[in-house]
């Protein structure tokens, strides 16, 4: 059946030219009359306040403005307030006050949110590393010394000592089980493979020369390291600090725990579960070492493996590696797992 | 088909010339029988080749892998090129950019590369010498070179002992002979390279064999020598390879000796050379015909031991492998003794006093503990100057269960019975022992002040690393200290 023919439709286009308009000027429909109110900051003195101010009344006096509040107080504790002098900023006057910073212009509002998450642009709001045990400048053994010995106290000649009492504290390296750096000790026992420690003592010092003597590492700022690191061109003098830096950055914070049961229907829930240090480490040394024996063989002999962790460690540090990602994804995983922890009732 | 069974049916069919009258009555009788061949049927289903008899899949190249748990993700990477990974082991690295430059370290100079009072100090090596011993191959991987920022050696007092070996020879024109022996990595190829280095430092003619199992391990090839009772044999690419390395070394911008010295004597040479030659065009005539090479060697030790000339450093490493039988076959299929071997032969004979520099010279070879055969001939003479040293009336003994290389101890006669009266012994022993604590704690300063140990260098961690390296066994030192050897 052919299509019934549109009776409405037309067969061409037909030009057709709208009604000319007026023109549509610049100009605002109502004329500003210059403004009859007068501000707080136009009073130059204390009789000239406003007409709502005029009540005796102590209780129905208006309170005043954000910084003549600070300064009265600032006058009953005895400490200095602002310059009354100067105008309040409005920033501070609608600080906390979400109503009024609604009626803020668009620039200032903008500025604000800009304020309000003082983190770069697109990372999170939350942290994702965690404050070191010993926290501050503790944080990592930078391989400094002082050059000047402590102070020797005085200490009574005990009799039938064959040797002079020890200076305390002890050092560091002083029990025989903990006289090695932990970190390459735990990365030594994971680098053993068939109990054969002194391989994996020979691997590690190849891995830390090889750090020693690889360029200086570029930092790529999406993927910040700890905070409190050296600057890059430290690290190849101490390798020590290299090998902790890039575990302790990409170590994760938590693990997913899958609980068999827990959510019914035979499907097992996830649970985030914090981790200690060393198991963070732990976790970190063996994604960078995977990493590692992944990658190609560039060498015969026995440096070849020691070769491959160490670029790995290098590409830890400038950002490059995979392992980033997985951090990222245990991280993500247990961010949305966060619902499914049940917390003890408190009694 | 086949072609043998066509071409035989073919040729049946000629020959039965007189069958063919009733031939064609045949075939119009039984038009549909093939009597032709019978090969048709013979090879109808000819036997298809095994399935794994395919050609195995190239490396690289993705193939169906449906079998329960192999990764399925394959290495597609391009593979590293012949040869390139070897390279990579063997480089040898002699700068690290990360380490700090050390303001104090000062170079060898010529003026007092052999005085004693360089005793204790870190010194550096010039950097046109540098260039002159990686041309030897003085400079080995294993050894720490590329963790600082310039090659530099701590002058120890058995450096001061060769030093002053080798201003004997330089003063008074006497061939000296010194084996290096010691535990370990206690430092004998470094001294080695230490001497090489004040060699090169005096202007001397270097010659250095970097590994004498290289030259018996049968890995290049030989010849044996015409006219030589008993029979020698030569290794034309070997000898080649080392007349090149002797030109890069001795020939450097800064002391071109070889162009300066012209050809004298009038060498008997398969090639001819031109007339008014220099010892470098006689060089490059045996790089460039390695079959020529030996008799170029022979010429070329001729023009050096001319008067007038310098004083010469000859030296091995690994020298326990040239004092056994080679790798090497002979005619009769039974093993060619090294010293055969014509440019051992020229080593040994110097090393042991048949032969002498006319203008003086050291013949210097080390002796290793890592790599090295036994060679019961050369530990019993070592053992005997060694313990010479240390009481001349406590010698040990031969153990005459031990098999005797009769040859090698005629060579070594000077060092386990030597009948020379003198202050300073032809041949002798130095034994590379180790260093004392101020030597260490110079070295440990030198590392310091190099950025590679993050330590306080005061006497108690001097004694600390310096007993953990049995006794300051520099090696171990260096282990304990800069390569973070736990």
């Amino acid at each position: 059946m052919p299509p019934r023919l549109n009776v409405l439709s037309l067969a061409r286009t037909i030009p057709y030219r709208p009604k000319a308009q007026a023109q549509w000027l610049s100009r605002p429909t109502m004329r500003l009359a210059p403004t009859q109110t007068r501000a707080y900051s136009d009073a130059k003195s204390e009789d000239k306040v406003p007409a709502a101010d005029r009540s005796k009344r102590i209780d129905a006096k208006p309170l005043g403005h954000v910084s003549e509040e600070a300064s009265q107080m600032a006058d009953i504790t005895g400490g200095e307030g602002p310059d009354l002098s100067q105008g309040t900023p409005v920033q501070d006057i609608v600080k906390g006050d979400k109503k009024a910073q609604e009626k803020l212009p668009k620039v200032m509002q903008e500025q604000l949110k800009s304020n309000a998450s003082s983190a770069p642009k697109g990372s999170r709001s939350y942290s994702t590393t965690t404050t070191p045990i010993g926290g501050g400048s503790g944080a990592f053994d930078m391989g400094l010394m002082s050059f000047t010995s402590p102070p020797v106290e005085a200490v009574p000649a005990a009799p039938g000592l064959k040797f002079e009492m020890p200076v305390l504290p002890l050092p560091k390296d002083g029990h025989v089980k903990h006289r090695y750096d932990p970190v390459v000790d735990q990365v030594t026992n994971l680098l053993m493979r068939h109990g054969k420690k002194s391989v994996a003592q020979r691997n590690m010092a190849l891995i830390l020369q090889q750090l020693r003597t690889a360029s200086v590492p570029t930092i790529n700022p999406q993927r910040p390291l700890l905070p409190g690191a050296p600057p890059p061109s430290h690290l190849p003098l101490n390798p020590v600090l290299y090998l902790t830096l890039a575990i302790d950055s990409v170590s994760p914070l938590l693990r997913i725990r899958s609980q068999k049961g827990a959510a019914g229907g035979g499907v097992a829930l996830q649970i985030p579960v914090p981790l200690g240090q060393r198991q963070r480490r732990r976790i970190a040394i063996q994604w960078i070492l995977g990493a590692a024996s992944k990658r190609k063989t560039n060498t015969s002999g026995k440096t070849g493996y020691a070769q491959r962790v160490a670029s790995e460690l290098i590409a830890v540090i400038e950002g490059r590696s995979s392992v980033w990602e997985r951090r990222n994804m245990v991280h993500k995983l247990g961010i949305s797992a966060r619902a499914n922890i049940v917390l003890p009732r408190k009694r | 088909m086949p072609p043998s069974t066509c071409l035989r049916s073919f040729s049946q069919l000629s020959l039965d010339s007189t069958a063919r009258a009733s031939m064609a009555s045949r075939i119009r009788l039984h038009p549909q029988m093939a009597y032709f061949s019978t090969s048709a049927a013979r090879y109808a289903n000819p036997v298809s080749k095994k399935k794994g008899m395919a050609q195995a899949a190239k490396k690289g190249t993705r193939t169906l892998n449906v079998k329960k748990g192999r990764s399925s993700t394959q290495d597609t990477g391009k593979r590293p090129a012949q040869g390139e990974r070897k390279a990579a082991r063997k480089r040898i690295v002699l700068t690290n950019d990360n380490a700090l430059e050390v303001a104090s370290l000062k170079d060898i100079t010529k003026a007092d590369a052999l005085s004693e009072a360089n005793q204790g100090r870190v010194l550096g090596i010039p950097e046109a010498t540098v260039d002159a011993l990686r041309a030897v191959e003085a400079f080995k991987t294993t050894q720490g070179w590329s963790l600082f920022r310039r090659p530099a050696t701590l002058i120890r007092k058995e450096t001061i002992e060769l030093a002053k070996v080798m201003k004997a020879a330089e003063d008074q024109r006497k061939t000296l002979r010194r084996i290096l022996s010691g535990e370990r990595l206690s430092g004998k190829s470094t001294l080695l390279l230490q001497g090489l280095s004040m060699a090169f430092v005096r202007e001397w003619v270097v010659i250095n064999l970097p590994e004498a199992q290289d030259i018996i391990n049968a890995h290049t090839e030989y010849a044996p020598l015409l006219d030589s009772q008993p029979m020698q044999y030569t290794q034309e690419t070997y000898t080649a390879s080392l007349l090149s390395q002797i030109l890069k070394a001795n020939n450097t911008a800064e002391n071109p000796m070889l162009e300066k010295i012209k050809v004298t004597t009038n060498p008997v040479l398969p090639l001819t050379l031109p007339t008014d030659a220099t010892l470098k065009q006689l060089i490059e005539l045996g790089i460039v015909n390695p079959e020529a090479s030996w008799p170029v060697f022979v010429a070329l030790w001729q023009e050096l031991t001319q008067p007038g000339r310098p004083p010469i450093m000859l030296a091995v490493d690994g020298t326990a492998h040239m004092m056994k039988e080679s790798d090497y076959l002979n005619a009769e299929v039974k093993p060619i003794h090294s010293f055969d071997l014509t440019i051992i032969r020229h080593f040994v004979d110097h090393l042991s006093g048949t032969k002498s520099l006319p203008n003086g010279g050291v013949i210097l070879a080390a002796t290793s503990q890592s790599n090295a055969p036994s060679t019961p001939a050369l530990d019993f003479s070592v053992q005997v100057a060694e313990a010479r040293q240390a009481d001349p009336s406590k010698t040990p003994r031969w153990n005459p269960y031990k098999n005797i290389d009769p040859r090698v101890m005629e060579a070594l006669k000077d060092l386990h019975s030597p009948t020379a009266k003198e202050e300073v012994k032809p041949l002798d022993v130095i034994k590379v022992g180790g260093l004392s604590k101020d030597e260490a704690r110079s070295i440990m300063e030198y590392y310091a002040e190099s950025g590679m140990l993050r330590a306080k260098i005061d006497d108690g961690f001097v004694t600390e690393k310096w007993s953990l390296a049995g006794m300051g066994n520099i090696g171990e030192l260096e282990r304990a200290s800069v390569r973070l050897r736990i």
